[in-house]
């Protein structure tokens, strides 16, 4: 898997990209897929800027074994904070009823084939897997 | 880079990559106009779930005022996140 950190800040959103286009280009990957992997890469990593209690910088991974592509950001020593347990938002409640909060899971849950979180040695680690068409 | 251009009374443009970076920037653009909109989207290569929060809140604004809101030119791929948020059924999108 190849990784790197990312300091827990909104600005690291544009390098976090260039990160994620290098990945593809180094494999060959179409970019296409680029679009997908940014919306799920960004949904997380806000998540754990916004949510999460942590004091370091966030480790995104990504890792190719055709024809799945995985994602995983591991935020380091902080408590436990489970996206996949985040309610679902009603997609289907009118406008003056809807909130943004929870849209972003349920982005990412809607283009992945799979979302998994671990809490493991402290550190919050969120795993999404995502099969590439050709 | 992301840019929000109001072209002319109710006509804004929208450029680039809406994401968690630049939603406030949107916002604080779209919280000063009042009246009906049309966002062109023909050049919005990109929106995330902070971009769409902030139409969501225009919209929310401009309606409970009687005004309308419609988004334009959508590339597929953002129009798939609108759908994806149900928000297809809501904004008026051509």
């Amino acid at each position: 898997m190849l990784e790197q950190d990312f300091p827990r800040d909104f600005g690291s959103l544009e390098p976090i990209f260039g990160f994620v286009r290098s990945f593809l280009a180094a494999r060959g990957i179409d970019d296409r897929h680029a679009w997908d992997l940014d919306l799920i890469v960004e949904e997380l990593f806000t998540n754990m800027v916004k949510y999460a209690p942590g004091r370091h910088p966030i480790r995104v991974g990504l890792d190719w074994e055709r024809p799945v592509l995985t994602v995983q950001l591991r935020d380091f020593g902080v408590p436990a904070f489970d996206p996949t347990r985040a309610p679902k938002p009603d997609v289907e409640a009118p406008v003056s009823e809807r909130r943004a909060g929870g849209l972003g899971i349920h982005l990412v849950r809607s283009i992945a084939d799979a979302l998994e979180y671990q809490h493991r040695d402290g550190d919050s680690v969120v795993t999404v897997r995502k099969r590439l068409d050709p | 880079m992301f840019e929000i251009q109001v072209v002319e009374q109710g006509l804004v443009r929208l450029t680039g990559r809406l994401d968690a970076s630049q939603s406030d920037h949107a916002q604080s653009v779209l919280a000063e106009l009042h009246h009906s909109l049309t966002l062109d989207c023909a050049q919005l290569d990109y929106i995330s779930s902070a971009g769409i929060g902030v139409l969501m809140e225009t919209y929310k604004r401009l309606t409970a005022r009687g005004q309308t809101v419609r988004l334009v030119n959508l590339l597929p791929r953002v129009r798939n996140v609108f759908a994806y948020a149900g928000l297809d059924r809501i904004f008026t999108i051509e």
